[in-house]
């Protein structure tokens, strides 16, 4: 098995964390895994992007042309990464930031409003990274929430320990999301 | 009966040999080094970090670990010599050139960080080991092989206040410059480097000695009359005196 | 960002972390640095760290001073190290040049960017030349580590101040941006090697002894000469025990891949793609730039038909990858200027074009 991730949104949506917390939990699974941000000029203003690659073999290149599952936060990240989306793999689409549409007929769209929920649910945008991680915990069936709930503890450095019951809220949120809404 | 005025101090090398120009102050500012060292108990606990010029061969005159460093760059490693080992006692032996002109960020920078080191800085207005080229010191007027018909300030601008640079930096505990022309000066300069040494030792901050010297040699000139030079030019110009001590008042 | 301490479990962390971590637990008593992207958070976690545990650390005024602080401290016996990238290691090449002749156990961690000049700060591995071939004057070499995961940037740092202080000579871990800037699981164990006894050199003050002088200045011409043929019987000694790299499948191989540092990474995947597609290909990787695998480079070009490296700059190790071969296969080069390396794919192509 070697999947691999992109998660994508603008500067402050948290899409390198999730990156980080998503590694992780393919680091808890024993995987091997590596996370790569996008890094350089693209990091101010523009999008923000980060790579993972689990597998069971050493991990050995890492920017492919093309990835299992693309997690879009933004219009901009959609636009840019539909192309990117392996066939037949997935792209998750904060349908809250990016207009509901399919280009392609050759992989998997799942739209969620996903800052809407976070906003609703839970009373702070900032989750909608946790949240899109529970729904692909939920469409790719690689990894548990169980699991992702512990690489949250790994993550979230001891001062904001505090922060890990919501952010499992918001885990489970995204895996309870009726994928069939849309 | 017969009494003994000078000795060659015990922190000499045994089998050195003194390979300075008639003349040169070198000879003497090393000595006082030496002296100083000894009266403060410091040969054994002491490390040298030597320069490039004439100022390397410290290392050939005293006995005491040495690391020689690249041009400029003495008081880096002055500064690494004691973050690794801060219960050593640490100087730096330099020129003008080294101290002042390659150096001068790692110099003012030792001394913004108050780094517990002392350094003496050789100052005789040229580049002596090269062959009398203008350097940072080089007095306005001054004739040197690259300034042939004297420094003038729309060539090459100003020469450097050492001593007074150093005493503005917050982390310097003692500043001074002195000269060797005359023994009174000879005795006041060893009472100088004592205090650069006496700073480190109490934790106080950096300790520095700007030394006005003779460079008979590059200056075409007898040992006499160079010394002439330093008294009624050099000290007209960097005017020896103490510009900073933190000391002062204490006790 | 992370721990040190010695953990039994993995601890996911970016390649720079991996390095200061090692290098705490290597027992580096002083780091001395200037930032420069893509390493600043070395000298970040070493700021902080360093104080915490009372060692010597210095924010350096430029690099220059920051080689000379490494210098000053490791005369005294200790592991010190700084950390820096391309175009700020070129203002060290002057200390390294030093540092290889007074014979000091110097570690720079090169973590290298693109350049020539200012360049920019995507991963390059530019900076073969400077490391291998030296920018400082006269006659010296270097070790040089190149790892390839973030896994081997902590392995190798611990190997780096070993073999420093071993021989005695300044040792460079040769990393680039990507390998800087990736996540991967890391398992810290303690330091594996033995402490060396460096009391016969280093400087403590000359107590009960003559005081000892650690110096490059050599006046006289014979005396240089000697001192050189010494110098490099040490680094033949190097070449003989010290040589590493990693191969695969390059048994019946027509066609060997060779490439180092993260370069490698998508180099072993388009080999398997290459494999899928019926060629016959192995890859070498030298874990150890200097000493390079000579040897075994000219082994394996009396089995292969071709030889390609695989660089990110415009080829620097394929000259000495041609010098190894002298002249017995061709050696082809596939490169990309500067960036992350070239995909899989682009490798795989180019080599269909080549073959």
């Amino acid at each position: 098995m070697e999947k691999d991730f992109i998660i994508a949104g603008f500067g402050g949506q948290g899409v390198l964390l999730a990156g980080e917390v998503l590694a992780n939990g393919f680091m808890l699974d024993n995987k091997n895994v590596t996370w790569y941000p996008s890094y350089g000029a693209e990091m101010r203003g523009g999008t923000v992007n980060c790579t993972v690659v689990a597998a069971d073999e050493e991990v050995s290149a890492v920017q492919k042309s093309a990835a299992d599952f693309i997690i879009v936060l933004n219009q901009a990240s959609f636009d840019k990464f539909t192309s990117k989306v392996r066939k037949g793999g997935t792209i998750i689409v904060n349908s809250s930031l990016a207009k509901i549409q399919k280009l392609r007929n050759d992989i998997n769209y799942v739209f969620a409003p996903i800052t809407e929920i976070a906003q609703e649910k839970l009373g702070n945008i900032k989750m909608s990274n946790i949240l899109a991680l529970g729904i692909v915990s939920k469409v790719s069936k690689l990894i548990s929430i169980q699991t992702l709930e512990k690489a949250l503890d790994n993550v979230i450095p001891p001062n904001k320990k505090n922060l890990i019951p919501k952010n499992i809220e918001a885990l489970k949120l995204g895996y309870e999301y009726d994928l069939l809404a849309v | 009966m017969a009494t003994q005025v000078f000795k060659i101090p015990e922190t000499f090398r045994k089998d050195f040999k003194y390979t300075f120009c008639p003349g040169c102050d070198h000879g003497v500012a090393i000595r006082l080094v030496a002296e100083v060292l000894e009266e403060l108990g410091l040969r054994e606990n002491a490390i040298v970090a030597a320069s490039i010029g004439c100022s390397v061969t410290i290392y050939d005159f005293l006995n005491i670990d040495a690391l020689e460093a690249p041009h400029g760059r003495a008081m880096a490693e002055a500064t690494g010599i004691k973050r690794a080992r801060p219960d050593k006692f640490v100087f730096t032996y330099q020129g003008d050139g080294d101290f002042a002109s390659i150096g001068l960020a790692e110099s003012l920078h030792a001394a913004l960080r108050g780094e517990k080191i002392s350094a003496i800085c050789i100052n005789n207005t040229t580049f002596g080991m090269t062959g009398g080229q203008l350097g940072p010191t080089t007095m306005v007027g001054q004739v040197t092989t690259t300034s042939p018909t004297g420094r003038n300030l729309e060539y090459y601008g100003y020469p450097i206040k050492i001593a007074e640079h150093i005493a503005l930096c917050e982390g310097t505990a003692f500043s001074a410059r002195v000269s060797l022309d005359s023994v009174a000066n000879i005795r006041k300069a060893k009472q100088a480097i004592k205090k650069a040494f006496e700073v480190q030792i109490h934790g106080l901050g950096l300790g520095f000695v700007e030394i006005l010297s003779s460079c008979p040699t590059n200056w075409k000139m007898t040992p006499a009359q160079a010394h002439e030079r330093v008294r009624n030019e050099m000290c007209n110009i960097f005017k020896p005196g103490i510009y900073k001590d933190v000391t002062e008042g204490l006790k | 960002m992370a721990l040190e301490t010695i953990t039994e479990k993995k601890v996911l962390i970016k390649g720079n972390y991996a390095i200061a971590n090692a290098a705490v637990m290597a027992g580096c008593q002083c780091y001395f640095g200037y930032p420069i992207t893509p390493q600043s958070e070395i000298g970040e976690f070493m700021s902080g760290k360093m104080q915490e545990l009372g060692r010597g650390y210095v924010s350096a005024e430029s690099e220059l001073a920051a080689i000379n602080m490494v210098i000053g401290a490791c005369s005294t016996g200790v592991k010190a190290m700084t950390s820096s990238s391309s175009c700020a290691v070129a203002l060290m090449q002057e200390g390294l040049s030093y540092a290889c002749t007074d014979e000091l156990p110097v570690v720079l961690i090169s973590v290298m960017r693109g350049g020539p000049g200012l360049g920019n700060i995507y991963p390059s591995q530019g900076d073969y030349n400077q490391t291998l071939k030296g920018g400082g004057n006269g006659d010296y070499k270097m070790i040089v580590l190149a790892p390839s995961n973030v896994q081997e940037c902590f392995d190798l740092t611990y190997k780096a101040f070993y073999l420093a202080h071993k021989y005695k000579n300044p040792t460079v871990l040769l990393a680039d941006g990507f390998l800087g800037q990736m996540m991967e699981p890391v398992e810290m164990k303690e330091y594996p090697y033995p402490e060396i006894d460096n009391s016969a050199w280093c400087l403590t003050g000359a107590k009960g002894r003559d005081g000892r002088v650690i110096r490059s200045y050599g006046p006289l011409a014979e005396d240089r000469c000697e001192f050189l043929e010494n110098l490099f019987g040490k680094y033949k000694q190097i070449e003989e025990n010290e040589v590493e790299w990693e191969e695969h499948n390059t048994e019946d191989a027509d066609i060997l891949l060779v490439s180092f540092g993260s370069t490698s990474r998508n180099v072993r995947t388009a080999a398997k793609i290459c494999a899928e597609k019926g060629l016959k290909v192995g890859t070498l990787r030298p874990i150890t730039l200097f000493p390079f695998p000579n040897k075994r480079l000219a082994e394996l070009a009396q089995k292969v038909k071709k030889i390609i490296t695989v660089e990110v700059n415009m080829g620097q190790m394929v000259n000495d990858v041609k010098l190894a071969v002298n002249g017995k296969v061709p050696v082809e080069l596939i490169h990309k200027g500067v960036g992350t390396p070239p995909s899989p794919e682009e490798i795989v192509s180019q080599i269909e074009e080549l073959v």
